[in-house]
Order: structure tokens, then C-alpha cells, then sequence
């Protein structure tokens, strides 16, 4: 099974899922996390989702540390590092779902340009990776 | 022998929560990209806090500056507790309080106004650059 399409089948209990992206500096594929998150949050799911700051989470900052334990919480990793995974699961986070940018880069064949410009191809590919996103929350939340 | 040429490193929150956070983001990339590309180096925070010890180690020796969007600090706070104190912290929010006229307004993509504002807050990076830079050669 390829890891972007992990998800657990049972509905969870709660009214959002959170979101939890990389956010990484160095690479095209981290700033292609951090677009898809904002179109998951401000548009494609803005009532459903909650977006989780991930530096927060490691000092144990409130509300975030609550949210990541309270929410089913989906994860997106921008490079086989998977910092988002490891930084939300050792805070004891509800991890529900899981994508590797890098994969999904591979499935569509699309390339992001530069970490400060991930051009069309980078927008596109956080699109199409938002839309995959979309249907695991609409099936956590048992729609 | 050729001695390895100083480097400061730019840890940035990234924060997604605020519009300040995305402001730190660009800012940084504007110092390693156009004012200060020889000068300066990115850790990726998210890898510095999930356990990358390069990215550690690299702030245990070199000069670091944390970027920060807001009063959490998280890029300082990081930093000091798996590698030290960062020789300089940088609040964008802090800063803007000397450009009232600039606003910071969206979380996604940066506005003629916001890249000003993102340009304001590089050039301070870029100058904390200088200064580590230059008080390490006068030592």
C-alpha cells in the first residue's frame, strides 16, 4: 500500500481533523507540504480542519499540544525525514493518516520548482494532494 | 590549509498559524537567496527539533539566528534547548511595530505590501549577519 493513501477506515470521534505538515525550509517539497495544509484549511475544508503549527508541538505550547490529542490528526511529510510524523508522535498525537510529498511528487510526475516558488507544477501537485487529503477527512468524519 | 569560511545559520518558525510566521518564512529565504547567499545557511527546524543532529550540531558551532513570527519564540527556544542560546532572536512581529502602515494579512501567499514587510525583516537578518560575521573576525 502506498504510504499517501494510509488511512484508518473506522470514523473517529471529534468535528475536525488536524493537520500537520511539514513546513520545511530546505526543499521545494516542504513549502508544496505547507501550500497543500493552507488549502486543506482555508478552502477545500476550512469548517473540518484545524491546522496544528508544528514548532509548538515540541515545547508543548497550548492549544496546540491539546488539539493533537484531541483531533484524528493527518500528517503531511515533505521529505523521507518525516519529521512531522516523529515530532506528533512523540507527543502522543492520534495519527490517522499519513503523505510523503516526495511520493505523491512521483505519482503525479510533477515537479515543484524551488522552495521559495514551487511554480505550477508545485501548486498543482499540492492541489492534487489536498484533494486526496479531502476524502480521508470527509471519511474520518464519517461523511 | 584552507580554513572553512564562516557561516551563520537562519533557523525560522515557519509558523502556519499566523501571517507573521509565513512573513519569517520569505524573509528568510530573501537573506539566502539574494542579500546574503554566501553568508548563510538554513536549518530546517522541524529537522532540528525532530532529532537531526547535523542541523544540531551545526548550530552547536556556528552562530545561529532564530527568525521568529510571534511571541512563542519557538525558533529560539529550539534552538536553546537541543544546541544553545541563538546569538541573535529576530520577532516579526517585533518589527512590525516600527511599520505601522505594513500589514500582515495572509497565511498563503504574500502581497506587494507583505513582500515589503518581508524585505524589512530580511534586511534585519542581514544586518545581524554582518554584525556576527564582523565581531568574529575582530576577536
Amino acid at each position: 500500500m502506498q504510504e499517501s493513501h494510509e488511512v484508518s477506515p473506522q470514523p473517529t470521534e471529534g468535528a475536525k481533523v488536524a493537520i500537520v505538515a511539514c513546513a520545511g525550509m530546505d526543499k521545494a517539497l516542504g513549502s508544496v507540504a505547507r501550500a497543500c495544509a493552507f488549502t486543506i484549511v482555508e478552502r477545500s475544508r476550512p469548517e473540518e480542519t484545524v491546522l496544528i503549527c508544528i514548532a509548538p508541538l515540541v515545547a508543548e505550547v497550548k492549544p496546540y499540544s491539546e488539539l493533537i490529542k484531541k483531533h484524528p490528526v493527518i500528517i503531511i511529510d515533505g521529505c523521507a525525514e518525516r519529521c512531522a510524523t516523529k515530532i506528533a508522535a512523540k507527543i502522543g498525537a492520534k495519527i490517522k493518516g499519513r503523505v510523503l510529498v516526495p511520493q505523491s511528487a512521483q505519482k503525479y510526475n510533477l515537479k515543484p520548482k524551488k522552495a521559495s516558488d514551487i511554480g505550477p507544477e508545485g501548486e498543482m501537485l499540492a492541489e492534487k494532494i489536498a484533494e486526496e487529503i479531502a476524502v480521508q477527512i470527509d471519511r474520518l468524519l464519517g461523511k | 590549509m584552507t580554513l572553512a569560511k564562516d557561516k551563520v545559520g537562519i533557523i525560522c518558525c515557519s509558523g502556519e498559524d499566523f501571517p507573521e510566521g509565513t512573513i519569517s518564512r520569505v524573509a528568510t529565504r530573501l537573506v539566502l537567496e539574494k542579500l546574503r547567499p554566501d553568508e548563510t545557511v538554513t536549518l530546517c527546524l522541524p529537522l532540528f527539533l525532530a532529532g537531526g543532529e547535523d542541523e544540531r550540531a551545526f548550530a552547536r558551532v556556528f552562530p545561529t539566528i532564530a527568525v521568529d513570527g510571534c511571541g512563542k519564540k519557538c525558533a529560539e527556544s529550539g534552538t536553546r534547548k537541543f544546541s544553545g542560546k541563538p546569538v541573535a532572536t529576530i520577532v516579526v512581529s517585533e518589527i512590525m511595530k516600527k511599520y505601522p502602515k505594513l500589514k500582515a494579512k495572509s497565511r498563503e501567499r504574500l502581497d506587494t505590501e507583505e513582500m515589503e514587510l518581508a524585505m524589512k525583516v530580511a534586511e534585519e537578518i542581514a544586518e545581524k549577519v554582518d554584525e556576527i560575521l564582523c565581531k568574529k573576525v575582530t576577536k
